[in-house]
Protein backbone atom coordinates (compact mmCIF):
# COMPACT_ATOMS: atom_id res chain seq x y z
CA UNK A 1 0.00 0.00 0.00
CA UNK A 2 1.41 3.35 -0.71
CA UNK A 3 1.60 5.62 2.05
CA UNK A 4 2.87 8.55 0.63
CA UNK A 5 0.17 11.21 0.82
CA UNK A 6 -1.47 11.83 -2.78
CA UNK A 7 -0.62 15.71 -3.50
CA UNK A 8 -0.42 17.66 -6.84
CA UNK A 9 1.21 20.49 -7.25
CA UNK A 10 -2.25 22.11 -7.59
CA UNK A 11 -3.61 20.55 -4.84
CA UNK A 12 -0.48 20.52 -2.44
CA UNK A 13 -0.65 24.61 -2.17
CA UNK A 14 -4.44 24.20 -0.52
CA UNK A 15 -3.04 21.29 1.97
CA UNK A 16 -1.69 24.20 3.66
CA UNK A 17 -3.81 27.46 4.90
CA UNK A 18 -2.19 30.35 2.66
CA UNK A 19 -1.79 33.43 4.93
CA UNK A 20 -1.95 36.94 4.12
CA UNK A 21 0.67 38.10 6.15
CA UNK A 22 3.39 36.42 8.36
CA UNK A 23 5.96 33.83 7.56
CA UNK A 24 6.30 30.72 5.52
CA UNK A 25 9.11 28.31 7.01
CA UNK A 26 9.24 25.58 3.78
CA UNK A 27 11.42 22.74 2.79
CA UNK A 28 11.81 21.44 6.27
CA UNK A 29 12.97 17.95 6.72
CA UNK A 30 9.43 16.01 7.18
CA UNK A 31 11.07 14.13 10.24
CA UNK A 32 12.05 17.97 11.71
CA UNK A 33 8.72 19.86 11.10
CA UNK A 34 7.33 19.44 14.39
CA UNK A 35 10.85 20.58 16.09
CA UNK A 36 10.85 23.62 13.84
CA UNK A 37 7.50 25.04 14.95
CA UNK A 38 8.15 24.10 18.84
CA UNK A 39 11.49 26.26 18.35
CA UNK A 40 10.32 28.92 16.30
CA UNK A 41 6.26 29.93 17.18
CA UNK A 42 5.01 30.89 20.44
CA UNK A 43 1.29 29.86 22.27
CA UNK A 44 0.16 32.90 20.74
CA UNK A 45 1.04 32.28 17.38
CA UNK A 46 -1.82 31.54 14.65
CA UNK A 47 0.16 28.41 13.17
CA UNK A 48 -0.61 25.68 10.08
CA UNK A 49 2.07 23.05 9.96
CA UNK A 50 2.07 20.63 6.72
CA UNK A 51 3.35 17.35 7.58
CA UNK A 52 5.14 14.81 4.71
CA UNK A 53 4.34 16.33 1.90
CA UNK A 54 6.69 15.47 -1.22
CA UNK A 55 8.90 17.57 -2.52
CA UNK A 56 11.21 17.16 -5.58
CA UNK A 57 14.27 18.83 -3.56
CA UNK A 58 14.40 16.95 -0.83
CA UNK A 59 11.73 13.75 -0.76
CA UNK A 60 9.16 14.58 2.22
CA UNK A 61 8.95 18.06 3.67
CA UNK A 62 7.38 19.97 6.54
CA UNK A 63 6.04 23.49 5.93
CA UNK A 64 5.42 25.75 9.08
CA UNK A 65 3.08 28.64 8.01
CA UNK A 66 2.99 31.81 11.02
CA UNK A 67 0.18 33.98 10.45
CA UNK A 68 0.72 37.58 10.93
CA UNK A 69 4.01 37.65 12.49
CA UNK A 70 7.51 37.86 10.22
CA UNK A 71 10.31 35.86 11.66
CA UNK A 72 13.22 37.89 12.50
CA UNK A 73 15.68 35.71 10.02
CA UNK A 74 18.93 36.08 12.90
CA UNK A 75 16.69 34.77 15.54
CA UNK A 76 16.15 31.54 13.45
CA UNK A 77 19.50 31.02 13.32
CA UNK A 78 18.69 27.83 15.44
CA UNK A 79 17.21 25.91 12.03
CA UNK A 80 21.06 25.65 11.02
CA UNK A 81 21.55 22.77 12.97
CA UNK A 82 18.10 20.83 12.39
CA UNK A 83 17.16 22.07 8.71
CA UNK A 84 19.73 24.13 7.05
CA UNK A 85 17.66 23.22 3.96
CA UNK A 86 14.57 25.56 4.69
CA UNK A 87 13.63 28.37 3.37
CA UNK A 88 12.24 31.56 4.84
CA UNK A 89 9.64 33.41 3.33
CA UNK A 90 8.10 36.48 4.29
CA UNK A 91 4.60 37.04 2.83
CA UNK A 92 2.65 40.52 2.71
CA UNK A 93 -0.98 40.66 1.25
CA UNK A 94 -0.14 36.65 -0.03
CA UNK A 95 2.90 38.13 -1.76
CA UNK A 96 6.29 36.64 -0.99
CA UNK A 97 8.39 39.93 -0.05
CA UNK A 98 11.26 38.16 1.33
CA UNK A 99 13.24 34.80 0.78
CA UNK A 100 16.00 33.39 2.75
CA UNK A 101 18.24 30.75 3.46
CA UNK A 102 19.02 29.75 6.78
CA UNK A 103 22.13 31.44 8.25
CA UNK A 104 24.84 30.05 10.10
CA UNK A 105 26.22 32.25 13.00
CA UNK A 106 29.66 32.17 14.27
CA UNK A 107 27.86 31.17 17.66
CA UNK A 108 24.75 28.68 18.45
CA UNK A 109 23.97 30.37 22.38
CA UNK A 110 21.72 28.24 24.45
CA UNK A 111 19.35 26.83 21.57
CA UNK A 112 20.88 23.20 21.57
CA UNK A 113 21.73 20.95 24.60
CA UNK A 114 25.55 18.97 24.42
CA UNK A 115 25.47 15.89 23.12
CA UNK A 116 28.38 14.91 25.70
CA UNK A 117 26.64 13.78 28.84
CA UNK A 118 29.56 14.35 31.24
CA UNK A 119 30.11 18.44 29.60
CA UNK A 120 29.12 20.74 32.65
CA UNK A 121 26.26 22.34 30.81
CA UNK A 122 24.16 19.28 31.06
CA UNK A 123 24.94 19.24 35.02
CA UNK A 124 24.64 22.99 35.90
CA UNK A 125 22.25 25.25 35.13
CA UNK A 126 24.32 26.98 32.40
CA UNK A 127 23.36 28.22 28.83
CA UNK A 128 25.39 26.28 25.95
CA UNK A 129 27.39 28.08 23.99
CA UNK A 130 28.64 26.07 20.76
CA UNK A 131 31.36 27.71 18.32
CA UNK A 132 31.00 27.00 14.34
CA UNK A 133 34.50 24.98 13.88
CA UNK A 134 33.28 23.96 9.91
CA UNK A 135 30.19 25.37 7.43
CA UNK A 136 29.82 22.27 5.03
CA UNK A 137 28.80 20.13 6.55
CA UNK A 138 28.06 22.12 9.77
CA UNK A 139 30.53 21.07 12.80
CA UNK A 140 31.02 22.74 16.16
CA UNK A 141 32.19 22.43 19.00
CA UNK A 142 31.41 22.90 22.61
CA UNK A 143 32.75 26.11 24.20
CA UNK A 144 32.99 24.56 27.62
CA UNK A 145 33.65 20.35 26.86
CA UNK A 146 35.66 21.43 24.00
CA UNK A 147 34.20 18.24 21.85
CA UNK A 148 33.34 18.63 18.44
CA UNK A 149 29.75 17.68 17.08
CA UNK A 150 27.99 17.53 13.46
CA UNK A 151 24.92 19.79 13.74
CA UNK A 152 22.93 16.60 13.39
CA UNK A 153 23.95 15.10 16.60
CA UNK A 154 22.90 17.92 18.65
CA UNK A 155 19.16 18.47 19.83
CA UNK A 156 17.65 21.62 20.50
CA UNK A 157 16.73 22.84 23.78
CA UNK A 158 12.84 23.86 23.24
CA UNK B 1 52.04 39.44 25.73
CA UNK B 2 49.84 40.00 28.92
CA UNK B 3 49.11 37.42 31.65
CA UNK B 4 48.03 38.92 34.48
CA UNK B 5 44.50 38.08 35.05
CA UNK B 6 44.32 35.37 32.87
CA UNK B 7 42.95 32.27 33.13
CA UNK B 8 44.28 28.86 32.50
CA UNK B 9 41.81 26.75 31.48
CA UNK B 10 42.98 25.02 28.06
CA UNK B 11 46.54 24.39 26.01
CA UNK B 12 44.42 25.51 22.85
CA UNK B 13 44.09 28.86 24.51
CA UNK B 14 47.75 29.30 23.94
CA UNK B 15 49.82 30.49 20.87
CA UNK B 16 53.89 29.74 20.86
CA UNK B 17 54.96 32.61 22.01
CA UNK B 18 52.86 32.66 25.07
CA UNK B 19 53.83 28.99 25.77
CA UNK B 20 57.42 29.72 25.58
CA UNK B 21 57.11 32.43 27.94
CA UNK B 22 55.57 30.40 30.19
CA UNK B 23 58.32 28.13 30.27
CA UNK B 24 60.94 30.73 30.42
CA UNK B 25 59.40 32.00 33.45
CA UNK B 26 59.52 28.33 34.86
CA UNK B 27 63.31 27.55 34.01
CA UNK B 28 64.10 31.15 35.78
CA UNK B 29 62.28 29.92 39.08
CA UNK B 30 63.98 26.54 38.32
CA UNK B 31 66.91 28.19 37.76
CA UNK B 32 66.72 30.83 41.24
CA UNK B 33 63.74 29.95 43.56
CA UNK B 34 61.91 32.62 44.65
CA UNK B 35 60.57 32.53 47.96
CA UNK B 36 59.00 35.72 48.35
CA UNK B 37 57.65 35.99 44.50
CA UNK B 38 53.60 34.96 45.86
CA UNK B 39 53.98 36.60 49.48
CA UNK B 40 50.83 37.88 50.49
CA UNK B 41 49.02 36.43 47.47
CA UNK B 42 46.35 33.74 48.10
CA UNK B 43 45.30 30.86 46.33
CA UNK B 44 41.96 28.87 46.67
CA UNK B 45 42.03 25.19 45.50
CA UNK B 46 38.62 24.16 45.04
CA UNK B 47 38.83 19.95 44.49
CA UNK B 48 35.83 18.81 43.68
CA UNK B 49 37.18 15.36 43.18
CA UNK B 50 40.01 14.45 44.73
CA UNK B 51 43.24 14.89 42.83
CA UNK B 52 46.01 14.38 46.04
CA UNK B 53 49.00 14.78 43.77
CA UNK B 54 48.09 18.14 41.80
CA UNK B 55 46.45 19.48 44.96
CA UNK B 56 50.11 18.66 46.82
CA UNK B 57 51.79 20.26 43.67
CA UNK B 58 49.66 23.35 43.42
CA UNK B 59 50.39 24.21 47.56
CA UNK B 60 53.78 23.23 47.69
CA UNK B 61 54.65 25.66 44.77
CA UNK B 62 52.69 28.42 46.85
CA UNK B 63 54.30 27.92 49.92
CA UNK B 64 57.64 27.86 48.71
CA UNK B 65 56.81 31.10 46.95
CA UNK B 66 55.66 32.53 50.07
CA UNK B 67 51.77 32.55 49.71
CA UNK B 68 49.14 31.22 51.37
CA UNK B 69 46.76 28.20 50.59
CA UNK B 70 42.71 27.78 51.35
CA UNK B 71 40.77 25.35 49.95
CA UNK B 72 38.76 21.91 50.27
CA UNK B 73 40.19 18.81 49.00
CA UNK B 74 36.89 16.82 48.31
CA UNK B 75 33.27 18.00 46.65
CA UNK B 76 31.62 16.24 50.41
CA UNK B 77 32.95 18.45 52.61
CA UNK B 78 32.32 21.61 50.10
CA UNK B 79 28.82 23.11 49.48
CA UNK B 80 28.25 21.81 46.19
CA UNK B 81 26.95 18.96 48.30
CA UNK B 82 24.16 20.61 49.72
CA UNK B 83 22.95 22.05 45.94
CA UNK B 84 25.17 25.46 45.14
CA UNK B 85 25.74 25.80 41.58
CA UNK B 86 29.34 25.86 40.64
CA UNK B 87 28.94 29.46 39.60
CA UNK B 88 28.00 30.31 43.19
CA UNK B 89 30.70 28.88 44.54
CA UNK B 90 33.05 30.44 42.68
CA UNK B 91 31.50 34.00 43.25
CA UNK B 92 31.89 33.35 47.14
CA UNK B 93 35.17 31.96 46.78
CA UNK B 94 36.33 34.94 44.63
CA UNK B 95 36.12 37.21 47.62
CA UNK B 96 38.79 35.26 49.85
CA UNK B 97 41.36 34.86 46.61
CA UNK B 98 43.69 36.29 44.47
CA UNK B 99 44.18 32.97 42.26
CA UNK B 100 41.43 29.74 41.69
CA UNK B 101 42.86 26.20 40.92
CA UNK B 102 40.09 23.76 40.64
CA UNK B 103 39.83 20.43 39.76
CA UNK B 104 36.06 19.08 39.13
CA UNK B 105 34.73 16.01 36.99
CA UNK B 106 32.71 17.52 34.32
CA UNK B 107 34.21 18.42 31.05
CA UNK B 108 34.42 22.19 30.65
CA UNK B 109 33.86 23.28 34.19
CA UNK B 110 36.68 25.39 34.18
CA UNK B 111 35.81 27.47 31.57
CA UNK B 112 32.59 28.07 33.23
CA UNK B 113 34.23 28.83 36.44
CA UNK B 114 36.79 31.41 34.58
CA UNK B 115 33.50 33.29 32.99
CA UNK B 116 32.04 34.51 36.75
CA UNK B 117 35.08 34.64 38.22
CA UNK B 118 37.12 38.20 38.74
CA UNK B 119 40.04 36.68 39.49
CA UNK B 120 42.20 33.99 37.27
CA UNK B 121 41.16 31.01 37.32
CA UNK B 122 43.97 27.73 36.62
CA UNK B 123 42.27 24.60 35.67
CA UNK B 124 43.91 21.84 37.49
CA UNK B 125 41.67 19.46 35.30
CA UNK B 126 38.45 19.65 34.17
CA UNK B 127 36.75 15.79 33.56
CA UNK B 128 37.98 14.18 30.69
CA UNK B 129 38.79 17.21 29.05
CA UNK B 130 41.93 19.34 30.14
CA UNK B 131 45.06 19.63 32.88
CA UNK B 132 47.04 22.73 31.26
CA UNK B 133 49.39 22.89 33.84
CA UNK B 134 50.48 18.91 33.33
CA UNK B 135 50.90 19.85 30.10
CA UNK B 136 53.30 22.86 30.68
CA UNK B 137 55.38 20.94 33.06
CA UNK B 138 55.26 18.11 30.52
CA UNK B 139 56.46 20.37 27.38
CA UNK B 140 58.80 22.04 30.47
CA UNK B 141 60.22 18.96 31.08
CA UNK B 142 61.00 17.77 27.36
CA UNK B 143 62.42 21.38 26.74
CA UNK B 144 64.82 20.87 29.45
CA UNK B 145 66.30 17.75 28.70
CA UNK B 146 66.36 18.72 24.81
CA UNK B 147 67.17 22.17 24.25
CA UNK B 148 66.54 21.55 20.51
CA UNK B 149 62.67 21.60 20.83
CA UNK B 150 63.16 25.38 21.04
CA UNK B 151 66.03 25.32 18.59
CA UNK B 152 63.46 24.21 16.01
CA UNK B 153 65.53 20.67 15.52
CA UNK B 154 63.07 17.88 15.27
CA UNK B 155 62.92 15.87 17.99
CA UNK B 156 61.16 12.06 18.34
CA UNK B 157 58.58 11.76 21.12
CA UNK B 158 57.02 8.55 21.08
CA UNK B 159 53.66 8.06 22.95
CA UNK B 160 52.55 4.69 24.58
CA UNK B 161 49.73 3.26 25.91
CA UNK B 162 46.00 4.52 26.40
CA UNK B 163 46.48 7.13 23.15
CA UNK B 164 42.47 7.20 23.01
CA UNK B 165 41.32 8.17 26.47
CA UNK B 166 45.01 9.51 27.28
CA UNK B 167 43.83 13.45 28.64
CA UNK B 168 47.55 14.18 29.26
CA UNK B 169 48.21 12.79 25.46
CA UNK B 170 46.06 14.58 24.32
CA UNK B 171 46.83 18.28 25.25
CA UNK B 172 50.53 17.38 24.93
CA UNK B 173 49.82 16.66 21.31
CA UNK B 174 48.35 19.99 20.94
CA UNK B 175 50.90 21.60 22.46
CA UNK B 176 53.82 19.84 20.08
CA UNK B 177 51.80 21.33 17.26
CA UNK B 178 53.95 24.68 17.74
CA UNK B 179 57.66 22.84 18.02
CA UNK B 180 59.30 20.47 15.18
CA UNK B 181 57.83 17.27 16.11
CA UNK B 182 58.08 13.38 14.97
CA UNK B 183 55.46 11.74 17.05
CA UNK B 184 55.75 8.08 17.17
CA UNK B 185 52.67 6.39 18.44
CA UNK B 186 52.06 2.50 19.99
CA UNK B 187 48.56 2.13 21.58
CA UNK B 188 46.61 -1.70 22.33
CA UNK B 189 43.64 -2.21 19.19
CA UNK B 190 40.76 0.39 20.43
CA UNK B 191 42.92 2.61 22.40
CA UNK B 192 44.73 4.67 19.01
CA UNK B 193 44.81 8.15 19.01
CA UNK B 194 41.12 9.28 17.86
CA UNK B 195 41.07 10.64 14.40
CA UNK B 196 40.97 14.04 15.04
CA UNK B 197 43.91 14.15 17.42
CA UNK B 198 45.72 12.85 13.80
CA UNK B 199 44.76 15.10 11.51
CA UNK B 200 45.10 18.38 13.52
CA UNK B 201 48.76 17.07 14.38
CA UNK B 202 49.37 17.03 10.84
CA UNK B 203 47.82 19.97 9.80
CA UNK B 204 50.03 21.53 12.20
CA UNK B 205 53.13 20.21 10.98
CA UNK B 206 53.73 17.02 12.69
CA UNK B 207 55.24 13.97 11.02
CA UNK B 208 53.23 10.90 12.62
CA UNK B 209 54.62 7.47 12.65
CA UNK B 210 52.23 4.51 13.97
CA UNK B 211 54.55 1.93 15.36
CA UNK B 212 53.68 -1.96 15.67
CA UNK B 213 55.60 -2.29 19.33
CA UNK B 214 56.51 -0.46 22.57
CA UNK B 215 59.85 -1.67 21.87
CA UNK B 216 60.35 0.01 18.23
CA UNK B 217 59.19 3.04 20.16
CA UNK B 218 62.22 2.27 23.03
CA UNK B 219 64.78 1.81 19.50
CA UNK B 220 63.97 5.27 18.15
CA UNK B 221 62.97 7.83 20.18
CA UNK B 222 64.30 10.70 22.08
CA UNK B 223 61.74 10.94 24.54
CA UNK B 224 58.83 8.11 25.63
CA UNK B 225 55.68 9.41 27.21
CA UNK B 226 54.31 6.38 28.58
CA UNK B 227 50.20 5.75 30.02
CA UNK B 228 48.62 3.71 32.35
CA UNK B 229 46.35 1.35 30.66
CA UNK B 230 42.84 1.39 32.64
CA UNK B 231 41.44 -2.02 33.37
CA UNK B 232 37.61 -0.41 33.09
CA UNK B 233 38.51 0.41 29.34
CA UNK B 234 38.73 -3.65 28.59
CA UNK B 235 35.31 -5.62 28.56
CA UNK B 236 37.68 -8.83 28.35
CA UNK B 237 39.87 -9.26 31.67
CA UNK B 238 41.87 -11.86 29.92
CA UNK B 239 42.44 -9.32 26.69
CA UNK B 240 43.72 -6.74 29.56
CA UNK B 241 46.21 -8.68 31.35
CA UNK B 242 47.44 -9.49 27.70
CA UNK B 243 47.74 -5.65 26.75
CA UNK B 244 49.41 -5.25 30.37
CA UNK B 245 52.29 -7.76 29.60
CA UNK B 246 52.85 -6.12 26.08
CA UNK B 247 52.83 -2.60 27.10
CA UNK B 248 55.48 -2.79 30.26
CA UNK B 249 58.83 -0.88 30.24
CA UNK B 250 61.35 -3.07 31.26
CA UNK B 251 65.21 -2.13 31.91
CA UNK B 252 66.04 -5.19 29.52
CA UNK B 253 64.06 -3.32 26.78
CA UNK B 254 66.21 -0.31 27.21
CA UNK B 255 69.54 -2.07 26.37
CA UNK B 256 68.81 -1.40 22.57
CA UNK B 257 67.74 2.61 23.28
CA UNK B 258 69.53 5.26 22.51
CA UNK B 259 71.65 6.63 25.11
CA UNK B 260 69.48 10.21 25.52
CA UNK B 261 65.91 8.31 25.61
CA UNK B 262 64.24 10.00 28.32
CA UNK B 263 60.79 8.28 29.49
CA UNK B 264 58.45 10.84 31.27
CA UNK B 265 54.98 9.34 32.78
CA UNK B 266 52.56 11.75 34.16
CA UNK B 267 52.29 9.54 37.13
CA UNK B 268 50.87 7.69 39.24
CA UNK B 269 52.65 4.47 37.27
CA UNK B 270 50.69 0.84 37.44
CA UNK B 271 52.48 -1.45 36.25
CA UNK B 272 53.39 0.31 32.69
CA UNK B 273 56.93 0.87 33.56
CA UNK B 274 58.87 -1.74 35.80
CA UNK B 275 60.38 -0.83 38.90
CA UNK B 276 64.25 -1.88 37.51
CA UNK B 277 63.72 0.86 35.16
CA UNK B 278 63.83 3.65 37.93
CA UNK B 279 67.79 2.95 38.53
CA UNK B 280 68.85 3.65 34.57
CA UNK B 281 69.61 7.01 33.27
CA UNK B 282 66.55 6.96 31.34
CA UNK B 283 64.09 7.35 34.04
CA UNK B 284 62.88 10.61 33.98
CA UNK B 285 59.49 10.33 35.44
CA UNK B 286 59.97 11.22 38.69
CA UNK B 287 61.74 14.58 38.01
CA UNK B 288 58.79 15.15 35.66
CA UNK B 289 56.54 15.67 38.57
CA UNK B 290 59.09 18.02 40.38
CA UNK B 291 58.83 19.99 37.66
CA UNK B 292 55.17 20.88 38.64
CA UNK B 293 56.44 23.17 41.07
CA UNK B 294 58.34 25.84 39.25
CA UNK B 295 56.00 25.56 36.30
CA UNK B 296 52.83 26.31 38.70
CA UNK B 297 54.93 28.66 40.05
CA UNK B 298 55.58 30.09 37.09
CA UNK B 299 51.85 30.27 36.13
CA UNK B 300 50.40 31.62 39.12
CA UNK B 301 52.81 34.40 39.28
CA UNK B 302 52.33 35.51 35.58
CA UNK B 303 48.63 35.29 36.36
CA UNK B 304 48.69 37.65 39.44
CA UNK B 305 50.87 39.86 37.51
CA UNK B 306 53.57 39.13 40.10
CA UNK B 307 56.07 38.24 37.26
CA UNK B 308 56.12 39.42 33.88
CA UNK B 309 55.98 37.28 31.05
CA UNK B 310 58.89 37.69 27.98
CA UNK B 311 59.11 36.39 25.02
ZN1 LIG C 1 29.88 20.43 26.00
Amino acid sequence: MNREPITTSASRVRQVEAIANGTVIDHIPAEVTLAVARLLTTTDDQVFIGMNLRSTRIGRKGVVKISGRELDVQAAAALALIAPSATICIIRNYEVVGKNQIPIPEVFADVAACANPNCVTNHERWPTRFLVIDRNPLQVRCHYCERAFAADELTLLR
Amino acid sequence: MNFHGRHIISIADFNRAEILAVLRASRELAERPRPELLAKRQMATLFFEPSTRTRLSFEAAMHRCGGQVIGFSDAASSSTKKGESLADTIRMVEQYADVIVMRHPRDGSARLASSVSRVPVINGGDGANQHPSQTFLDLFTIASLFPQLERGEELKIAFAGDLKYGRTVHSLVTALGHFRVRLLLVAPDGLELPEHYLTEARAAGLEVDILPSLQDAVNQADVLYMTRLQEERFPDPLEFDHIKATYRITAAMLRSARPELRILHPLPRVGEIAPDVDATPHAHYFQQAGNGIPVRQALVGLVTGSLEAKS
